[in-house]
């Protein structure tokens, strides 16, 4: 059982705070939903967790190991994988070859092909020929090889069909009920509430909701009050 | 013709280091994504140290040792530098930064090794290695090629065969994405750094007995260098190769006309001046339209 706990943490970009005093709990089999408008600052929040940018206040810890000093790569050593928003494969290199970068030891590239078959007979494509849901599907099947405790996902179903982000969302909750701890950073919130467990919503840097996914779902009003403003809601989980 | 040719087969020693400073100018663009103008500078100074420690009295081959050990910490040091403070700095900045060190460099250098004294710089490989049509091949031209198309074809096995190749494939693609996924950015791009070090300051200590051996000229073989490396496109590690070697016999042949040989330290210029203008062709033939 694995646990990534944020308490009070802090970021800023040129010098100004786009997240404040943010608490943020992930734990295995089940996936924490972030929400927010446009500029809430989700995905600066994810870029915090893994290193891309510094943390300006507060600790990350998994399993009571505090990584917030620490760069990227050793935070993914550490079992902290990003799957940023964009589909960063890497270009110039094959499917194949882009899951050979990530392989960690003790993980075998197999179990990227089982849990998205479709990517077995595009294995010696070049990533950059591959479809956006084709790419979406490598980019999280690479983090899976870097044997992570905690998966962030940055937007996965940006600019992809639906029936593509349904195959993803999938995906993501059998990773889950397979014993990872899930952080989903996602726009289309009603389909990100269906596989979700606890829900944050983020306005203006700040959580303004922390509360069941379930609960949530049901309440299209709330959420909608709570991404525009007004009734602010601090719902323990 | 037997003179064109002897000038040809001279500048074929020229031509070997110019392919191997390229193709080390090729590598660490595709790899860590900068266009280096310090290359010649980092072997020039490995070159000195081995010219201060024979000076000194000490044997020649330990010190060609702890020249290119010395060459290696440069290039480190240089892309320390690089990957600290400018590892995610767009292309044209990283480039302006080498510049800033080239100058830097050449100044420390220019200072430590007394400027224009003359040095007594060994020649680690006398002699001819074989006859071409009459005219002598030194040892120094056959070297030289050698290196540049074992450093090639190393290049082109060492990024295709192995997994350190791979994941700084990977890197030079996309460096935070490697990161994101474990891969060790900084040391690897140090390896690279250091790796091209070692051979720049090799290839340096034998042409260098060839060339007046002042920090200056050494550390501004960087331009046919990279004239070399245009020609490849900063892509294609062969033709980078072919470009240089040529680059130097055509420079051996204009030594041997009066009329052009006191402007044959131009010709780099003109081939890049040439390349870009044949790369910016189909845009201006889509202006025109």
């Amino acid at each position: 059982m694995s646990r990534l706990v944020v308490s009070n943490l802090s970021i800023n970009r040129a010098e100004l705070p786009v997240v404040t005093s943010v608490d943020l709990v992930a734990e295995s089999g089940a996936i924490s939903v972030v929400l927010g408008a446009n500029g809430a600052g989700k995905t600066t929040l994810l870029e915090g967790l893994s290193g891309i940018i510094p943390v300006a206040g507060g600790t990350i810890a998994i399993d009571g190991r505090e990584l917030q000093k620490a760069r990227p790569g050793a935070r993914s050593r550490e079992g902290l994988a990003h799957v940023e928003q964009g589909r960063t494969v890497f270009r110039q290199l094959t499917t194949e070859e882009n899951l050979r970068v990530s392989l960690h030891p003790g993980a075998d590239i197999a179990e990227a092909y089982a849990l998205f078959p479709e990517l077995v007979q595009r294995r010696a494509v070049k990533a950059s020929l591959l479809s956006g849901g084709e790419q979406q599907m490598l980019v999280i099947a690479r983090a899976l090889l870097t044997r992570p405790k905690v998966l962030l996902i940055d937007e996965m179903s940006a600019g992809l069909a639906p029936v593509i982000v349904t195959r993803l969302m999938t995906a993501v909750r059998k990773l889950a009920d397979d014993g990872l701890a899930v952080v989903l950073v996602e726009q289309f919130a009603a389909l990100a509430l269906s596989i979700g467990n606890r829900a944050y919503v983020m306005r203006r840097g700040r959580v303004v909701h922390d509360g069941d996914c379930a609960r949530l779902r049901q309440s299209p009003d709330e959420l909608h009050r709570l991404y525009l403003g007004g009734a602010e809601s601090a719902v323990p989980a | 013709m037997n003179a064109l040719l002897t000038s040809a087969v001279a500048g074929l020693t020229a031509g070997g280091t110019y392919a191997l400073l390229g193709v080390c100018a090729v590598f660490t663009y595709r790899l860590v994504a900068v266009v280096n103008f310090t290359g010649a500078a980092i072997g020039t100074a490995g070159t000195f140290v081995l010219i201060a420690l024979f000076e000194a009295g000490f044997p020649i081959w330990p010190s060609v040792l702890a020249g290119i050990a010395a060459g290696t910490a440069t290039g480190v040091a240089v892309g320390y530098v690089m990957t600290r403070w400018f590892g995610e700095a767009s292309a044209s900045t990283k480039a302006a930064v080498t510049v800033a060190l080239l100058v830097g460099l050449i100044a420390v250098g220019l200072r430590l090794t007394g400027g224009q004294h003359p040095h007594n710089m060994p020649e680690l490989f006398p002699g001819s290695a074989f006859r071409l049509a009459g005219v002598e091949v030194t040892i120094a031209s056959v070297l030289t090629i050698g290196l540049a198309v074992l450093f090639t074809i190393l290049s082109d096995l060492f990024l295709n065969r192995t997994k350190i190749g791979l994941n700084l494939r990977a890197l030079a693609d996309r460096p935070m994405a490697a990161e994101l996924l474990g891969v060790r950015v900084q040391l690897l791009s140090l390896l690279v750094w250091g790796m091209t070090g070692a051979f720049t300051t090799f290839a340096l200590m034998i042409i260098a007995p060839q060339r007046s051996p002042n920090f200056m000229t050494l550390s501004l073989l960087v331009v046919p260098a990279l004239a070399a490396a245009l020609i490849g496109v900063f892509r294609s590690f062969w033709w980078t190769l072919a470009g240089g070697i040529a680059l130097g016999i055509v420079e051996g042949l204009a030594s041997s006309i009066d009329s052009v040989s006191q402007y044959r330290s131009a010709i780099p210029f003109l081939v890049v001046l040439a390349v870009l203008l044949w790369s910016q062709r189909e845009a201006r033939w889509d202006e025109a339209r």
